[in-house]
């Protein structure tokens, strides 16, 4: 592949890393432990595992197609990724941006009126904004009295919203107050999406979408910990992902011409293991039991302290979790989904690598999550891949078993995304392909059915198949998430009628069919007007908090107020779960509405 | 009327302070709903939503101890109508019927049996709970002399059957401190033995012929002081017993009818010995929480404690299998040796697929603690150190002559340490157990 890249690094280092210096994301499902073989590159007309290659002095690396992650559609603007988020809810909260920017003109002390530099910017503050205890660092009062003189007593000061306090993050010369912006990130383990926020006139200047560069040291979060523990692990991890992060910065900063100096304000969101890592806090407690994280409250820091870009003085703040398995990115969902603030019965589904599940209302919440494993972001599966260009989004199959594929961006399909995966199996379902069990009909008479050595397997297209290996682990993700919504709702013994309104998140990329989707019983039989498709709520939760203080003061509430239910000690789960690996479940009673 | 956790969760104070050592107000009423923790531990609970919790906070079916010190059994204070929902807490207890009309002789063999019952079935020791006299001679002399043999040459549990309540307030006295439970055979002697049994600390076992009655009496004798109260349902046949014992069970647990809310015992009344080895069992198995028998043969209670140790296992362990080597086939010295876990399904999982490919193997089982293969590693129950120590152990070493095993492809990440911990020649397996066949045919 024709990267045309240069990089110097010390020698010693290996290929993999190199080139995730350089923003090439190979392969390397097993953490860069030179099993897996994919990340395979050409150095000198010879096939070598770039994990395993050494760079002794300069050379030329080929990289061939297939050991070049997916990942490295590296920065893309995704309109898709937010276009699915209509949220009546997000205009409900003020508009009161984490970081302000308050233009003060003061007047010259005299003999008489004689209180410090400082004070008279707090009293003048105290002016504008309602209930101020502030606080500043010492960095700014240093030469305060010169900033203050040279500009006659006219100063912009920015000052930063907390959760428990308000400090005064910078004061400057004359007025900059139109020159304020924030972005909001959602950190996940596969994908990184950032977006720039006028916080003057409170409007989005643009998104954008990186797969995760952590990803080169480990498919999913307990290979990524594993790789944390070794020696300078966890730094390699941190870099990985500022990186991404730094890189979206600059990126959409550059495009809409806004200074990075005039960046104030960096609000995350995301699991807690990435918030772990973007922090360097030690995450290797979050994989052995009780499963404990280091914190589940972040503090705010200034953004030079984490190596964000941006003014080295801006504030970043992070979204509070509420345990291991219910993260940051949870609790911003629960915020832009207005389930905390509801009156009736809500319940949020984030369908990601876990199936995060909230169930509640105003006046309580609880929360779980289920193993689900990553099927539906096409992980683990023969011919998956993520809702990216050349996936398979939509798969309808006739009577006669032709069948009909909607491929992202056109073109030749590459393999099957998520919300292919659930139009497949209903289809398949449907026509008689598998029988309830999900496995394949080995009596049909026809070329798309083959025998392999592990079983049998259905050809969608050219190159692409399902086998029933497939079937089984996404039997089982669908399993895990219809039943940790009934042992959920079990657990306050309500039915799932009560709920007046399902809100499904996560991954899906803009396209999700929530009547395949029951009908293969991964959601549950009710009426599918309840069902409201609303993207990554993750990002929208950031986003709002960010553009507003009172909304970021929730998440502290939500944070409190949802109760975990543990799955794996819950007594009727394992019943339920077992009850689920059938299409659509072994009680047909359930899905009434599901006729072959 | 039983309380939900959300019924229970509105009447507290909502402030989360965590002193009740739950995250959460919610998470403290669901177990307060459960019945799993006192309303005691929530310090700010107000005394209006006391009240209202006060019934919900108490436990559906008491708890009644018989007998004193590390002998003693506890029966009731079960919180589920099926094991699945959560699991049962105290087993039945399994009681040996001694009647005063034998002679001394045959109490004395009778005492030697019982008390020689001692069974170890994985890892638990087995055995009578207690030994039940009754007075079918009416005839308190015979009654007392009875007692007073067993009480000195058995440290069993006692139960005292009879319809005579000054026969069982003499027998009494020579049971201080061996808290036995007393078993009123006629509604008429009730008032009787409610006296005895609050004046001597027993537990009071009543009997009646149906459910009406035994809601008054158990009222009656509450209402008098006795709160350790066994209902016995006599007179009927067994598919009747079970269907009230069912019946009380329910309105105890869904309705949480106080005078029902007690354990339930049964007498096994059939006289084959077979029949009544089955009856026993249906006892068991549908809410009893004592059963007496008459048999004291080796051969008809081992099946029943067995049955009882089966029934009341605790559904929320994984099912393990032993930690060791399993020899699938005809192996030789030259057969693979394949590594998993010892969760049951796990194993079983792979067992059945190394026995479909017809490939002689040896599978070793690493002890993790019956978790899964992907699980175990999540949880560093499956480390390369952990499986090198087990390889060390079971001896495989002996067993074959080549030094190459083979690990489950999920965690194919361990092969690199494993080879250096434990220098084995470490192959990569399929993922899943369906690959195994063909993996098997295909190793040279």
């Amino acid at each position: 592949m024709p990267q045309k890249k240069k990089i110097k690094v010390a020698k010693g280092t290996d290929l993999l890393t190199a080139a995730v210096k350089c923003g090439i994301v190979l392969n390397a499902v097993c953490g860069g432990e030179g099993l897996c073989g994919k990340c395979k590159v050409i150095v000198a007309d010879r096939k070598v595992l770039a994990c395993e290659t050494i760079i002794e002095s300069d050379l030329d690396v080929t990289i061939p197609k297939q050991s070049l992650s997916e990942h490295s559609a590296s920065i893309g603007n995704s309109e898709e990724f937010t276009k699915g988020v209509v949220l009546e809810k997000e205009k409900a909260h003020p508009f009161s941006p984490l970081v302000r920017k308050f233009y003060l003109e003061m007047k010259a002390p005299t003999a008489d009126e004689s209180s410090s530099d400082f004070e008279r910017i707090v009293d003048e503050l105290a002016r504008r904004v309602n209930n101020l205890s502030l606080t500043t660092k010492l960095a700014n009062v240093k030469h305060l009295g010169e900033i203050i003189r040279d500009s006659d007593f006219k100063v912009t000061a920015t000052v930063g919203y907390k959760d428990d306090s308000v400090e005064i993050l910078s004061i400057e010369p004359g007025n900059t107050v139109s020159s304020n912006y924030g972005f909001a990130f959602d950190i996940g383990t596969t994908t990184v999406v950032g977006q720039l926020i006028d916080l003057d006139k409170n409007k989005i200047l643009g998104t954008r979408i990186a797969f995760n560069k952590q990803a080169s040291f480990g498919a999913d979060i307990i290979t990524r910990i594993i790789y944390a523990s070794n020696a300078g692990g966890l730094k390699i991890l941190n870099d990985a992902v500022l990186e991404n992060i730094n890189e979206i910065i600059e990126d959409l900063c550059a495009s809409a011409k806004v200074r990075l100096s005039d960046l104030n304000v960096v609000n995350f969101a995301g699991n807690m293991t990435m918030m772990h890592l973007l922090l360097k806090i030690d995450p290797s407690n979050i994989r052995k039991a009780p499963y404990i994280p280091a914190t589940t409250v972040f503090p705010a820091v200034s953004l030079s302290e984490v190596s964000i870009e941006g003014n080295p003085k801006g504030m970043a703040s992070f979204l509070p979790g509420v345990t291991t398995y219910v993260g940051g990115d949870i609790v911003s969902g629960v915020l832009a989904s207005g389930l905390a603030e509801s009156d009736e019965l809500q319940l949020l589904i984030d369908i990601g690598t876990n199936g995060e599940i909230v169930l509640g209302n105003k006046d309580w919440m609880m929360g779980t999550a289920a193993s689900a494993g990553p099927a539906f972001e096409g992980s683990g599966l023969s011919c998956g891949m993520k809702a990216v260009g050349g996936a398979i989004q939509k798969i309808a199959i006739t009577k006669s078993l032709d069948v009909k594929l909607d491929v992202i961006g056109g073109g030749k399909p590459r393999g099957i995304c998520g919300s292919g995966y659930i139009d497949l199996l209903c289809q398949m379902f449907k026509n008689g392909i598998i029988d309830r069990n999900g496995k394949i009909k080995r009596a049909l008479k026809t070329d798309r059915i083959r025998k392999t050595d592990t079983g049998y397997e259905f050809v969608v297209d050219k190159g692409i198949v399902i086998s029933e290996d497939d079937i089984e682990n996404l039997k089982r993700s669908k399993g895990a998430i219809y039943s940790a919504i009934i042992a959920l709702l079990n657990k306050v013994e309500k039915n799932i009628t009560e709920v007046k309104r399902v809100y499904i998140a996560g991954g899906f990329g803009n396209y999700l069919n929530i009547e395949n989707a029951v009908f293969i019983g991964l959601l549950p039989d009710i009426d599918r007007d309840i069902y409201r498709f609303v993207g990554n709520t993750s990002l929208a939760g950031a986003r709002i908090s960010l553009s507003s203080h009172e909304a970021f003061l929730k998440t502290f509430r939500i944070h409190k107020n949802i109760t975990y239910l543990d799955l794996s000690s819950e007594p009727g789960y394992m019943d339920e779960y077992v009850a689920s690996l059938f299409f659509p479940h072994t009680d047909l009673g359930r899905f009434p509405s599901v006729r072959l | 009327m039983a309380l939900s956790g959300l019924d229970i969760y509105k009447l507290l104070p909502k402030t989360n302070c965590k002193d009740c050592g739950f995250a959460t107000c919610l998470a403290f009423a669901m177990a307060l709903a459960q019945k799993k923790v006192p309303l005691d531990k929530c310090p700010h609970v107000t005394a209006q939503a006391r009240e209202a919790l006060e019934s919900a906070s108490q436990p559906p079916i008491k708890l009644v101890v018989i007998g004193n010190g590390e002998n003693r059994v506890e029966i009731g204070n079960e919180t589920v109508m099926y094991r699945h929902e959560q699991k049962f807490f105290h087993p039945a207890a399994i009681g040996f019927l001694i009647e005063d009309t034998l002679n001394e002789d045959d109490v004395a063999k009778k005492v030697s049996e019982i008390n020689a019952l001692k069974f170890e079935r994985v890892g638990q020791a087995l055995g009578a709970d207690l030994i039940c006299i009754k007075n079918s001679s009416r005839s308190k002399d015979k009654f007392l002399n009875v007692v007073r043999k067993v009480a000195s040459s058995s440290k069993h549990n006692i139960a005292l059957s009879s319809a005579d309540g000054a026969a069982v307030s003499e027998a009494l006295k020579n049971l201080k401190d061996r808290k036995p439970l007393i078993i009123c055979e006629e509604a008429s002697a009730l008032d009787d033995f409610i006296k005895h049994a609050k004046e001597n600390g027993a537990s009071l076992a009543i009997t009646c012929s149906n459910i009406d009655e035994a809601a008054q009496a158990t009222d009656k004798a509450r209402k008098q002081g006795v709160e350790e109260i066994v209902i016995n349902i006599s007179g009927k046949g067994a598919a009747d017993r079970i269907h009230d014992f069912t019946y009380m069970r329910r309105s105890a647990l869904k309705k949480n009818f106080r005078p029902l809310g007690y354990p339930v015992m049964a007498f096994a009344e059939s006289t084959d010995p077979h029949l009544e080895l089955c009856e026993a069992i249906s006892y068991v198995s549908k809410y009893a929480g004592l059963v007496i028998v008459k048999n004291t043969k080796k051969e008809f209670v081992f099946p029943l404690i067995v049955a009882r140790q089966d029934i009341y296992q605790d559904p929320q362990k994984p099912v393990q299998v032993e930690p060791k080597i399993y020899e699938i086939g005809k192996v030789t010295n030259q057969s693979p040796v394949l590594v998993t876990t010892n969760f049951s399904i796990t194993y079983f999982t792979v067992a059945g697929e190394v026995e479909s490919s017809k490939v002689p193997s040896r599978i070793i089982c690493c002890d993790a603690e019956g978790m899964s293969v992907l699980t175990a590693w999540a949880a560093e129950k499956f480390t390369a150190e952990k499986i090198a120590d087990t390889l060390k152990k079971s001896g495989i070493e002996s067993m074959v002559s080549h030094k190459r095993i083979v690990i489950p492809g999920y965690v194919s990440v361990l092969s690199g340490k494993l080879e250096e911990v434990s220098g084995w020649k470490v192959a990569v397996g399929p993922r899943e157990a369906s690959g195994i066949p063909n993996y098997l045919r295909g190793l040279k």
